[in-house]
Parts: structure tokens; sequence; C-alpha cells
């Protein structure tokens, strides 16, 4: 059973990347960088790093998503 | 057969050729330590850690090794946090004050409202609870930052007074610095554990000496490092 969440959350990991460098929108491609944060959460909690885990759900799909969306909204207004 | 004369008008400059050399020297030097001390030494390393952890008192092994077995890799990393927050002030802080945040939702001010003390809360929690569970001042100074965020982007008039933030910043550095130089005194070494730490309190809220500590003051100083950011990012966002 553990084997098949891995799997599953390895193979979901890849193609939510692949998804995140070729959309078109920037803030669609933030968005889904902020679930490749998340699905790195599940699989550093399954190998048994929950420290790892809580820091990368804080920062790297916390903060660090909210920082680009807000130099991203930046960006915007200057295009 | 006629062989084909290759002139090389474009001689490698010196520096590319010697910057080359240095490369390969230094991968050679690299590759020289990796195979000495590949079989035994690395591989143990953790090992050898994780058999000193009970003599800490902590439960939290990890706690253990980035606190205390690294205390001063610690040290460095919050220095490098403060000159990142430091950057973004020196770059981003504008003095005019004309910042026009758009009025946000009336959901949004009320959920803000109800979900700050909790936000807070937990961040406290898991930062005091650093040496006992995963977590640590790390994960809950962000997560308080994360609150400060919700009422910056949810209540227009909301600011973080940027004396308390300095007051907070030079309490937790100052006292960081502080701690490890008692334990110079005390122990001669660095942030070393001069407290009682002993083993039968194990898991207990009380324990392991210095280490829960020193992790709520990383947990305070980058509480307030990352608000600060946060904070200009928010004024200069909606400034221009």
């Amino acid at each position: 059973m553990t084997g098949l969440i891995i799997l599953v959350t390895f193979i979901g990991l890849v193609i939510v990347s692949l998804a995140a460098i070729t959309q078109k929108k920037l803030a669609d491609s933030i968005i889904l960088f902020m679930g490749v944060g998340l699905g790195s959460v599940v699989l550093f909690f399954i190998f048994k790093a929950p420290d790892v885990a809580l820091t990368e759900a804080v920062i790297g799909a916390g903060i660090s998503s909210l920082i680009f969306l807000m130099a991203l909204k930046h960006l915007g207004e200057q295009k | 057969m006629s062989v084909k004369k290759i002139s090389l008008k474009r001689e490698l400059p010196t520096t590319t050729l010697s910057g080359f050399a240095l490369s390969g020297l230094l991968v050679l030097t690299i590759l020289n330590i990796l195979l000495q001390n590949m079989p035994s030494k690395i591989q143990t390393a953790g090992d050898a850690l994780l058999k000193l952890n009970a003599t800490e008192g902590v439960a939290n092994a990890v706690t253990t090794v980035v606190v205390f077995f690294r205390g001063f890799d610690t040290l460095g990393e919050i220095a490098v946090l403060f000159i990142a927050s430091l950057g973004i002030g020196l770059m981003l802080h504008s003095n005019s004050k004309c910042n026009i945040k758009a009025e946000s939702n009336f959901m949004l001010q009320t959920a803000s409202k109800l979900l700050f003390p909790i936000i807070l809360l937990f961040g406290t929690y898991v930062m005091i609870y650093g040496h006992l569970s995963p977590g640590g001042g790390f994960q809950g100074g962000v997560i308080i930052a994360s609150g400060v965020l919700l009422l910056l982007i949810s209540h227009k008039a909301f600011e973080v007074p940027h004396s308390v933030i300095v007051a907070l910043e030079t309490f937790a550095g100052v006292s960081y610095v502080l701690i490890g130089l008692i334990g110079l005194l005390v122990l001669d070494v660095f942030l070393g554990n001069f407290l009682p730490h002993d083993i039968s309190q194990m898991g207990l809220l009380l324990s392991g000496g210095i280490i829960p500590l020193v992790y709520i003051i990383v947990g305070i100083k980058v509480g307030s490092e990352m608000s600060m950011i946060v904070q200009n990012l928010i004024q200069r966002d909606h400034d221009v």
C-alpha cells in the first residue's frame, strides 16, 4: 500500500512538474509549482522525514509561492 | 592523399587555459579526498551523531543535530536570513507613505480576524515543542509570518511597527550569541549545553538544557525577519 502511494505520488509529481514548466501563463505555473511542493511534502512524510516535510509545506509551498505571486503582480503592472 | 591543413588562427587565451587547469586540479583534489574517505568514515557520520543524541536528553534527534551539533551553522543561517531581509529592505523600502491598498473583501476581513490567533498559537506551539515533535524555530517563525501576511492582505491600515521588529530581532540575535558565550565560559565549548539535561527528563517540555531556548530564539528572529520581508514586498507592491 505504501509502495503504491509512493508510486502514484511520484508519477503525479513528474506530470505536475512537466505541466508547470510548459504553461503559457505564469500564474498557472506558480500554482502548479505549489502543487509540486505539496506532492513532495507527501513523499518526505512517507520517507520518515517529518521535519523536512513541515519545512517544505511552510516555506516551499506557502511563503515562497506567495512571494512569487506578489512579484508576478508587480511585474504585471509594468507590462 | 592530401592532408588538410587546419590553421590555428585563434589561439586559446591563457586565462581560459589556466581556468581549465585550475578546475581540473580542483576536481582531482575533491575526487582524491572522496576516494580516500569513502569506505567507512562518511557512512558512519550519521550513526555516530545519532548515538550521541541520547546524551542531550532531547526526544527529536533532528533538533539536536540542527541546534546543538550544528549550532554554529544555524547561527550562520540566521545571519544569511538577516542579510536577505536587509537587502530587501534596502531595495524595496520607500519613505513615501502613500500606499494605496485595495479595500479587501468583507469575508477575508472577518475570516482573518478569526484565523490570526489560531495561526499565532500554532506557530508558537511548533516553535516551543521543537525539541519534542517535528518542527522548530524556522517553521514556527515562518508560520507566524504567514499570519502577519494574512493580516497585511486583509486589513488596509495594518502595519507591523518597525520598532517592535527591531527590538525583537536585536533581542533574539544578542541572546543567541550570549548563550553561546556563556557555554564557552562554563564548558569551554561555544554553544555548550550548560543547563541541566538529564536523560531521565527526555520527553518533558523542560528538558534538553539550552536546546529549546535556542530554538525559541531562532523562531523569534525568523518570524520577525520574514514579517519584515513580507511587509516590504506588500507595501512596494501597492506603492507603484
